[in-house]
């Protein structure tokens, strides 16, 4: 009985998501994925499936795409967290985004968070990835709505204007 | 035979001028905004799981929920007995079936929690409500339920012998409804004069959606009035049915939907967790959320198909059909919803003749009860099932006459000068060019150019196959809505319909509609759906959103101009007559008066103008198509790499280019899925669904799909709708499963199998190969 109430004992973590330190208070047993949601209060990153299995909830880690329904927030005490709602600049949106809009790469919404931020990674270190690639890449995101070739091809227009802002 | 009233307006033709418009949905779904129904808290709410039968069939003996009760932060265990004390009845079902005796159709009441008895792995049999999430978890593991496992038979085939476990004892031999279609005597006749007679048996196998948002509910109950956030594809019928279930009137109920995380027929109806939320946020006092984990999604979220038919199609000597004989089984699962019985015996009938010309069918088709989830609708509901015995049945059928299996189509389609043509089963198809449509697509799939490509990939070690499926697709389903639409001061125009959008670009669709009809910026459109105290009507299902939700907003365009006109001659002194509407003001034509929408709107009462509009297309619409699938086997392996599928469609006239193309993707991936990858399976001996989880039920991944070409006809509108659009959200599921089978057996072709049944699986294929 001790040990369940140690347990849920709230722990305080800083935290930094989209670049910006926080602290927040949660329950030690708590994903990464439930505080973001649920203490954070951003609620792109979605609840798929829980087991890893599906992407919905996929978050950037240092950089490295990671399914934060298998991650345990207090293991990201002090390491930089990425999620959906720090992509756009402002109101303008990330040319990755900007390229989703207008090539169908989204429909019901619902993996596109995770399939967003996993492109992200792939485009941040290969900025020029051939249709494969990036096949691979997304391959544990599920999409039930697009067949996938809008997407792929919105992950190409975004990494081309990628390219084109770095020069 | 009179052709159907023509309600087609040309000019609407503008509507379908193939613009794309980038969908106004995507700032918020990409930037992570979408509200979806797992977004929404509320203050002080708390949190309800469902306890689920781990068993086929079982009877609760006892339930002893003492410690699950005490535990920390429990609010309430509830069973089926405190429901009925509370006079909380069951989800209806349409009563519109009936058993060969003439008796309704017989099948066990949709309660809430399972009464006494488990009848299928995933049954709710408790609900408990904590403060918290895990606390509720954590009761659930405290409550102890005493079962007394029965028999149980999960295959209809097995389900309707003598002497199997009976699921209801209303449904004697499990048989809960049949239907007999068209004249067996007629046939008969027919097929003492067929030259030939192909035969087959097939399984269409169930199919679990997996929408990737899990279901989700969170009920309130204030002022003696409930409200509930969930996702559903109909508002409305929500709505109703949870007033039946409590009896109470509808009005006590605001059912609200935000965004909807996919849906594919899945998200219709009531389910049993929704109004648990709502009979435990009254009970309470206070609001109470659900949400499925992908476990409760897989074993207690209504599945699709698993159909059963044996067929057999008569054919002259130049293979032009006599007639067609068949028999469906259909697989209901033990506790029917409201979409199982409909989807077999009307739906899948409706189209099954598909694009040929079937003088003759006799047709029975059967719904059985076993220990397993319901099914019900899911993407194309009835015309895959339908399409695919056909055009498997024709491609049988040209192999073993050995006619070309293109020109054995042929010598088969309807021909333009046959509509409006009444099939054998009694529907009337207004319009179709069906044998342009399949040279469209053999030409955009260089259908002609195959045996080098084959001859390339046999240098290559692999087996190349080319598949051909032509299809119709039936939408327009209750073909009423009804659409408000408000003029505010400030010039806003408000669109209130019933419909509703999950995933689809519901949205953007109608704002290019009105503001195609009233001639003023987007910026001044809102459309509002997914609220029942706003707007109500049948919701999306069977791709009728467009065609019926869409002729009703253009409808109520169209009104909010007449009434506008005589507002306007009003306000201008003039005669309604004399008044012109051009770019959002009214003008006295030659002169220059004029009145904007919005001065208009401010003139008046209240500061708005209100109008209505109801619209009833004459008749359902017939979108039709050809697919092409090119593919390759590895022979050592097995594995199946799909190269393209090619689709010529004509959908009638689009509304929003990227949206269709998007839909048509969307429904080939499911075909695909149906066709290569995916079936739900229980264990016929245990009821346990092996397929429980994404790593065992196979939705494809980005790495299995293969290039899509779309391509659409737009020269035949649908004459029976103001927008000339016939629907376009099932129909690449349609094609896409009967092209995919044909190329993979094409590519056995050396290997001399007739047919495979779905989903052909690696492993399949190899035993095919290694003999």
């Amino acid at each position: 009985m001790n040990a369940v109430v140690e347990a849920r004992r709230n722990v305080r973590v800083t935290l930094r998501v989209n670049g910006e330190q926080t602290e927040v208070l949660f329950a030690p047993y708590k994903t990464l994925l439930e505080v973001l949601r649920e203490e954070m209060n951003l609620t792109g990153t979605k609840h798929g499936c829980e087991l890893g299995e599906c992407g919905a909830c996929a978050v950037l880690l240092d950089g490295v795409p990671v399914l934060s329904c298998l991650v345990l927030a207090i293991e990201c005490e002090g390491r930089s967290i990425e999620t959906v709602e720090g992509l756009a600049r402002g109101s303008e949106l990330h040319p990755l985004q900007a390229a989703f809009a207008d090539l169908g790469g989204t429909q019901c919404g619902y993996c596109t968070p995770g399939i967003l931020m996993t492109a992200k990674a792939l485009l941040d270190k290969e900025p020029d990835p051939g249709r494969e690639r990036i096949r691979e890449a997304i391959s544990g995101n599920l999409c039930r709505c697009t067949g996938y070739l809008q997407i792929y091809e919105s992950i190409e227009e975004g990494a081309r204007r990628m390219r084109e802002e770095a020069k | 035979m009179s052709a159907p009233a023509v309600q087609f307006d040309p000019s609407s033709a503008r509507f379908g001028s193939s613009r794309t418009q980038k969908r106004l949905e995507d700032d918020r779904l990409l930037a992570g905004n979408g509200l979806y129904s797992d977004d929404r808290n509320l203050p002080n709410q708390a949190w309800m799981v469902v306890v689920r039968s781990p068993y086929a069939h079982a009877r609760t003996a006892s339930v002893n929920a003492d410690a699950a009760r005490t535990a920390t932060g429990v609010l309430a265990v509830w069973t089926s007995g405190d429901l009925s004390a509370d006079g909380v009845g069951h989800i209806p079902i349409p009563p519109l079936f009936k058993r060969a005796d003439g008796s309704p159709m017989a099948a066990p009441l949709r309660t809430l929690l399972a009464d006494g008895t488990a009848l299928y792995v995933g049954h709710p049999v408790a609900a408990i409500v904590a403060q918290t999430q895990v606390q509720a978890q954590d009761a659930a593991e405290l409550l102890e339920i005493d079962y007394e496992e029965l028999p149980c038979v999960i295959d209809p085939r097995k389900a309707i012998l003598p002497g199997a476990p009976q699921v209801s004892a209303q449904a004697a031999g499990n048989i809960s409804a049949e239907q007999r279609y068209g004249d067996a005597a007629a046939v008969t006749a027919a097929f003492a004069q067929a030259a030939h007679v192909t035969r087959l048996e097939l399984h269409n196998q169930r199919l679990i959606a997996t929408a990737l948002e899990p279901r989700c509910a969170l009920a309130q109950f204030e002022a003696g009035r409930w409200t509930l956030y969930t996702q559903t594809q109909q508002p409305t019928g929500t709505r109703d049915a949870l007033a039946a279930v409590f009896n109470t009137p509808p009005q006590q109920f605001r059912v609200v939907v935000g965004d909807i995380g996919g849906g594919f027929g899945m998200k219709t109806g009531l389910y049993p967790e929704d109004a648990l939320a709502c009979y435990a946020a009254r009970k309470l006092g206070r609001p109470v959320k659900w949400r499925a984990d992908r476990s409760e999604e897989f074993l207690a979220t209504h599945m699709g198909r698993d159909q059963h038919f044996k067929a057999e199609l008569a054919l002259d000597p130049k293979g032009r059909i006599l007639a067609l004989r068949m028999e469906g089984l259909a697989n209901f699962g033990s506790v029917p919803v409201g979409s199982s019985a409909i989807i077999p015996l009307v739906l899948g009938p409706k189209v099954q003749t598909t694009v040929y010309h079937v003088p003759v069918i006799d047709y029975r088709v059967r719904g059985a009860l076993t220990h397993t989830m319901a099914t019900g609708a899911y993407r194309g509901a009835g015309r895959p099932e339908g399409n695919y015995l056909m055009e498997r049945l024709i491609e049988k059928a040209a192999h073993e006459m050995k006619i070309d299996s293109v020109e054995l189509r042929r010598r088969n389609l309807i021909q333009p000068g046959q509509f409006p043509y009444r099939t054998h089963l009694g529907e009337t198809y207004d319009a179709g060019e069906f044998e342009r449509m399949l040279d469209g697509a053999l030409a955009a799939a260089d259908w002609n150019g195959f045996a080098a490509r084959r001859e390339e990939a046999k240098r290559r070690g692999k087996l190349r196959g080319r598949g051909l499926a032509v299809y119709i697709e039936w939408t327009g389903a209750l073909p009423t809505e009804t659409v408000d639409i408000r003029v505010d001061a400030d010039g806003t125009v408000t669109v209130f319909s019933g419909t509703q959008a999950m995933g689809q670009g519901l949205e953007t669709s109608y704002v290019q509609l009105i503001t195609e009809v009233l001639q003023i910026p987007a910026g001044k459109v809102k459309i509002v759906q997914g609220d029942t105290d706003q707007a109500n009507g049948t919701g999306s299902v069977g791709s009728r959103s467009a065609f019926v939700g869409g002729s009703a907003i253009v409808a109520a365009g169209r009104e909010t101009i007449a009434r506008g006109t005589e507002l306007a001659a009003q306000a201008l002194e003039s005669a309604a007559t004399d008044i012109e509407y051009l770019n959002g003001r009214f003008r006295i034509a030659g002169t220059d008066r004029s009145i904007g929408l919005a001065e208009l709107a401010a003139r008046q009462a209240g500061r708005q103008i209100r109008v209505t509009a109801t619209e009833t297309p004459s008749s359902p619409s017939w979108p039709n198509g050809a697919q092409v699938c090119e593919l390759e086997i590895d022979p050592e392996t097995g594995e199946i790499e799909l190269v393209n599928v090619t689709s010529f469609d004509d959908i009638g006239r689009i509304i929003n280019h990227m949206i269709v193309e998007g839909q048509i993707h969307g429904g080939i991936a499911q075909g695909v899925g149906q066709a290569l990858y995916e079936q739900a399976i229980y264990d016929a001996e245990s009821g346990q669904l092996l397929t429980g989880s994404l790593m065992d039920y196979c939705v494809p991944r980005a790495d299995q799909f293969p290039q899509m070409a779309t391509h659409f006809d737009e020269s035949v509108p649908c004459r029976t709708n103001l927008l000339g659009v016939k629907g376009c959200g099932e129909i690449g599921t349609i094609g896409a499963v009967p092209a995919v089978v044909h190329a993979v057996l094409d590519a056995l072709s050396p290997y001399g199998v007739a047919h495979i049944e779905m989903p052909i699986t690696a492993e399949k294929v190899w035993r095919i190969v290694a003999g």
